[in-house]
């Protein structure tokens, strides 16, 4: 297969509602042969693990690969200068190194956010008006979510809809403006942007005595988590304040969960309950597995995450993330990131090492 | 399945009444589980605690000779290498559970450590620091002139820090040795082990017990520390450098805070250790000390410099050590990780394995790994728990330069190469820091009387009184027989 072939396959398959667990089980070890063929990298990482496309014989068998050398390695088929975007994640671990998806192009990827989208925030609705708390594009070229929250805003936002921060900070004003407007005129909301950023956002209604009422149908949707760039939340905590300040009920305050390392997103249905049950479409599957041997964890029983996401089909499909998770009915549930253990004892583990190193 | 239970702290002057007492369970949800029941305690309970201990030693400790100190450690340590002794029984059941290290590694790891603690070795511990430990007891001649006596802490503080079984022992037998008092603060990750051994020394020696209380709090309550500093004159902590300048930062200027960071530890293997009739044992050597608590001793090794040129090479030897690493696995399975131990590894191995000129060796299960490189230099550390970095140099006289920028973290080198290299390979690398060389296969085990990190263990703790020679002089004059 060659990229074309293979990118206009994916969007048959991401259309495909009827797909069935056979047809992402074909069409994952096709992405991966041509993965195994065009990604040198990818290729010499399963080859040290005895994987090839003669010994991989169904999806679950496709050596994951950990988030970190996303830092290190140059994962791609085609080459990286003629990108049409390159995500990197924000390089606050590992010495400011950055991790980096290169996509020859992004019509996957906006086909796969599009979709699921659509059904699993807008509730297949057509539009509505919708405001970002977020940078665009332009602000951060290299940043998923910017592409992605710049997406919804294109595909879904009626007119009106806006971004509300810029290099200085979260435009209060306008912000507040548009929530009274929408809340005047009826008109239902989505209110969409960076977890921390809500918590900010709060912070300044309390300051200024405001609240919100916004109209049945609006929803809100946080991503990414506090990050240490704003007050750490307990979840209960975070989503009574949300809906007490937006007048928007828990169950329609839906967390996205997502990755630079994915071109496919994860939702829940709402935050009635917290922890929620995290799900993706149909063209992406989660695994617990254990970290060391990648193999899958019973139900139930806690361990680390591992997506094939078959849009991710310039990278690689399958990735070993950092994070904790237990599958349970009908998705996974989050427990938190994993990274970062300390020695047990008085020897020194790496990250120590590394930040007592460059105080010597 | 029964579930244990057992007391952290030993509080003397506090009513166990009084306290209350908060449970926390070691071990998994199965059949080898066990409930720790820790006390909750303020800043005043601290000093009433430390009042009493400082009592106690002033009413008996104080005025022994230190030869009965010795002589109840002894008593005590002979009690702990008697496998039918409930404690020693204890010991070797809770343990495992506790820190999740192998049965059989807790058991022989015990007796391998509790020895070095028997009359004779701990003389040859006084004696590293006092030529004369008579010092401890009485004024003694000095060689300038005059007399010198050496008097311990009131009250020494301890902070523990870990899960290595018994490293408590190091500092509350100094203690001992020096006649203070002692208010330790256990671990929360084995927070019994000193609790036992105080049990045991209630047993041979009631008094000298007294003298040591053991106290628990949720590592980083500043209030706490800072109410235990305050009531000693000398303080000890282990841990991170992150909590390490915490801890020092609730001392107060009169205490004296001494410290013992984290390190990290390497081998040196020569070409004379690689022809084909040595290298098997050098590699299982080596192995040994990697497997032995998984690395996480600051004396544990992180890398083996493994010099090219013999006729085993660099790669090869890499091979052997995997060997090795997989018997001991049979033997003495590596403890289960944690979920974010493990997550770090598979970073660290994803990052030794995309060096250039690197490869990595390890089985399906991933209980250890070996990576072997041939072009990257650099000390770098392993990632813990049975993970090697074998590095391959033209010449071991090349390490002690890439050992260079890291002077405050390094601590053991083992050396396995012939006597004229062993003096001048350990000469160099005492100038970059390493404060212990020892042979290979014994780096996790410190010979009794080793100076930690460099230093004096029990001179550190003391103050020497001295009676000038003049004011000797001055007092004949004023004796009844003066002319």
């Amino acid at each position: 297969m060659d990229e074309a072939e293979v990118v206009s396959k994916l969007l048959t398959f991401i259309e495909n509602k009827n797909a069935v667990e056979a047809d992402f089980d074909q069409m994952a070890l096709s992405i991966f042969a041509y993965q195994f063929e065009h990604n040198l990298p990818f290729k010499k990482f399963c080859l040290a693990r005895g994987k090839t496309p003669k010994t991989v014989r169904h999806w679950a068998d496709i050596p994951a690969v950990p988030i970190s050398a996303f830092k290190t390695l140059d994962l791609t088929c085609s080459s990286p200068t003629s990108a049409e975007a390159t995500f990197m994640t924000s390089g606050t671990t590992q010495g400011g190194k950055r991790g980096k998806s290169y996509h020859p192009t992004l019509a996957v990827y906006n086909a796969s956010m599009r979709q699921n989208f659509l059904e699993r925030f807008m509730g297949n609705r057509e539009k509505l008006k919708i405001g970002i708390l977020f940078p665009p594009p332009v602000a951060m070229p290299n940043s998923s979510l910017a592409h992605y929250l710049e997406l919804a805003k294109q595909y879904f936002g009626s007119e009106g809809s806006s971004h509300f921060v810029r290099s200085n900070g979260i435009d209060y004003e306008r912000l507040f403006h548009s929530l009274e407007d929408a809340e005047e005129n009826g008109v239902s909301y989505g209110l969409l942007g960076a977890s921390f950023s809500f918590v900010h956002v709060l912070d300044e209604m309390e300051r200024q005595g405001r609240r919100f009422q916004l109209p049945p149908g609006s929803r809100l949707l946080d991503t990414g988590g506090f990050k240490g760039q704003s007050r750490e939340l307990e979840l209960d905590t975070f989503y009574d304040a949300l809906q007490n300040a937006f007048g928007v009920s828990r169950a329609n305050c839906i967390n996205m969960y997502g990755m630079t390392e994915l071109s496919t997103q994860f939702y829940d249905n709402g935050n009635a309950v917290c922890p929620s049950v995290k799900s993706g479409p149909h063209w992406i599957k989660t695994r617990v597995v254990d970290p060391l041997t990648g193999s899958s964890l019973p139900k139930g029983t806690t361990g680390v995450l591992a997506h094939t996401d078959l849009a991710h089909f310039n990278i690689v499909t399958t990735i070993l993330t950092e994070d904790a998770g237990v599958e349970v009915d009908e998705g996974f549930m989050l427990h938190g990131r994993v990274s970062g253990a300390e020695a047990q004892g008085c020897s020194m583990a790496v990250d120590e090492f590394l930040i007592s190193a460059a105080a010597n | 399945m029964t579930t244990d239970v057992e007391y952290v702290g030993r509080l003397h002057g506090l009513d166990p009444e009084r306290i209350h007492w908060e449970p926390r369970q070691y071990g998994g949800d199965g059949e080898k589980s066990l409930i720790a029941l820790t006390p909750n305690l303020q800043s005043a309970d601290l000093s009433i605690i430390a009042s009493k201990v400082r009592l106690n030693a002033r009413n008996s400790v104080k005025t022994w000779p230190v030869d009965r100190v010795l002589t109840a450690i002894d008593q005590t340590v002979a009690r702990l290498l008697d496998r039918s002794h409930p404690v020693r029984k204890k010991m070797e059941h809770l343990l495992p559970i506790v820190t999740g290290y192998d049965e059989e590694m807790v058991r022989i790891g015990l007796t391998g450590y509790l020895k070095t603690f028997r009359k004779p070795q701990l003389q040859r511990f006084i004696t590293e620091d006092f030529p004369n430990p008579g010092i401890l007891d009485k004024f003694q001649p000095l060689v300038k002139g005059g007399f010198g006596r050496a008097f311990g802490p009131d009250l020494l503080a301890h902070v523990w820090a870990g899960n290595v079984p018994g490293l408590p022992l190091w500092t509350l037998i100094a203690g001992l040795l020096v006649k203070a008092a002692s208010v330790g603060k256990v671990a929360t990750a084995e927070p019994f082990f000193a609790g036992w051994f105080h049990d045991v020394l209630a047993e041979t020696d009631p008094e000298l017990a007294k003298t040591i209380a053991l106290v628990w709090w949720q590592g980083g309550n500043t209030e706490l520390e800072a109410g235990l500093f305050r009531e000693a004159d000398v303080a000890l902590a282990y841990g991170g450098d992150t909590a390490i300048a915490a801890l020092a930062a609730q001392a107060p200027a009169s205490t004296r805070f001494l410290a013992h960071g984290h390190k990290i530890s390497f081998g040196l293997i020569g070409r004379e250790a690689l022809d084909p009739s040595r290298a098997s044992s050098t590699a299982r050597k080596a192995a040994y000390d990697v497997v032995r608590y998984d690395q996480q001793g600051c004396y544990s090794p992180h890398v083996f410099f493994v010099e090219k040129g013999g006729a085993i090479s660099p790669e090869t030897f890499g091979t052997y050590i995997a060997q090795s690493l997989a018997s001991y696995e049979e033997k003495f399975p590596r403890r289960p990780l944690s979920l974010a131990e493990a997550s770090s590894l598979v970073e660290w191995r994803m990052a030794e394995e995309t060096r250039l000129g690197g490869k990595v060796v390890e089985p399906c299960n991933g209980n250890w790994t070996v990576s072997i490189q041939l072009q990257d230099r650099a000390l770098r550390p392993s990632g813990l728990n049975r993970t090697i970095r074998i590095v391959a140099v033209d010449d071991l006289e090349e390490t002690p330069i890439l050992s260079k920028p890291y002077k405050t973290l390094i601590q053991t080198a083992a050396i396995s190469a012939t006597p004229e290299r062993l003096f001048s390979l350990a000469s160099m690398l005492g100038e970059v820091g390493v404060t212990r060389v020892t042979a290979l296969g014994d780096m996790t085990s410190p010979e009794a009387g080793w100076h930690h990190d460099g230093r004096f263990n029990l001179l550190d703790l003391v103050r020497i009184t001295e009676i000038e020679a003049r004011a000797e002089t001055a007092a004949e004059d004023l004796a009844s027989y003066a002319d």
